[in-house]
């Protein structure tokens, strides 16, 4: 895996974010609001999941409503996160938290796709167990990623 | 005097216990994060419906009644560790703009939210179900959003010029 780490390193734009002062906490900040975008919008449908929140709304009418938010901060923390951590490659090769990070927002991504999305956009409502569970379950593993991501700094 | 305050706050025993602390001071840091996520994160919903860009079908008063204890709770525990993490960091905190830029936003944002619930509040089962509210309402969403996303820039660029 050493190769692919170095040859992110070696990027153009690795060395200009290197280069500069600013880009990196300008990018830095992109990535903190897209956190909050995501975050919020996985929050309000987990909550829905379990009943709570806006449980006066179907579940497809709130899912189908954050489902462009949820993907678009995904799409944004995705490339601020490669830009910021080809600045670093090296540094997140010997960094576990960073591994963890990467483990996690793997197992976060295919977990909404495959699982939360076909449950919230059928068109039979789940039971109210598997959904509160679902709903529990994609939150522990969107946190999982942000204190992963957190970990890395203090490593 | 402000300044002599910020002193005494950060040589407070547990401040200082905070601020030296190899573990506490990451977990109340992170703990500010996440429920920033859960009070930020529902308040956005609330603001891009009162904006008219989301859930333009629903209540405007639904969709803000069913999420503000969320936000309500969120932002509770925001304060308070946030005021933990001030503390420990009074003397750096006062002497960055970015904490004054940010506290002015925090400010700015309370005022938004205190002027929408005396005015517009009152007057929302006129305009509960329309797609696109009327405009102050729509201002007020859209300012709301612009001073959070302000607030958090601010609180960043802050924690990295420490």
């Amino acid at each position: 895996m050493r190769p692919f780490f170095e040859w992110c390193d070696h990027l153009a734009v690795a060395n200009a974010i290197r280069d500069s002062r600013f880009v990196f906490p300008i990018i830095e900040t992109f990535h903190l609001l897209a956190l909050t975008v995501l975050l919020g919008t996985v929050l309000v449908l987990a909550l829905r999941l379990m009943g709570a929140g806006l449980k006066k709304q179907p579940l497809t009418v709130v899912a189908r409503a954050l489902e462009p938010l949820t993907n678009w901060s995904v799409v944004v923390m995705l490339v601020s996160g490669f830009l910021m951590f080809s600045s670093e490659a090296m540094k997140c090769y010997e960094n576990p938290p960073f591994f963890f990070k990467m483990a996690m927002l793997a197992v976060s991504i295919l977990f909404h796709y495959t699982l939360v999305r076909p449950m919230v956009t059928a068109a039979q409502a789940p039971g109210r167990v598997r959904a509160a569970l679902t709903g529990v379950a994609s939150l522990l593993t969107w946190f999982s990623v942000a204190a992963g991501g957190r970990a890395i700094g203090f490593y | 005097m402000l300044q002599e305050l910020c002193q005494w706050l950060q040589d407070l025993r547990w401040a200082t216990d905070l601020r030296e602390s190899e573990w506490m001071f990451p977990i109340v840091e992170g703990t500010h994060v996440i429920a920033l996520a859960l009070s930020v994160g529902t308040l956005m919903v609330m603001d891009l419906r009162l904006a008219g860009w989301l859930m333009r079908r629903e209540k405007v008063s639904e969709v803000s009644n069913q999420l503000m204890p969320y936000s309500l709770t969120g932002f509770a525990v925001m304060f308070v560790t946030g005021i933990l993490l001030f503390c420990s960091q009074a003397l750096k905190a006062y002497g960055s703009v970015w904490f004054q830029l940010k506290l002015a936003m925090l400010l700015l944002a309370g005022i938004n939210a205190l002027i929408f619930e005396l005015t517009l509040r009152r007057t929302v089962t006129q305009w509960d179900t329309l797609a696109t509210p009327p405009f102050r309402a729509r201002l007020a969403g859209i300012m709301g959003m612009i001073l959070w996303t302000g607030v958090i820039a601010a609180g960043r660029t802050m924690a990295y010029n420490f």
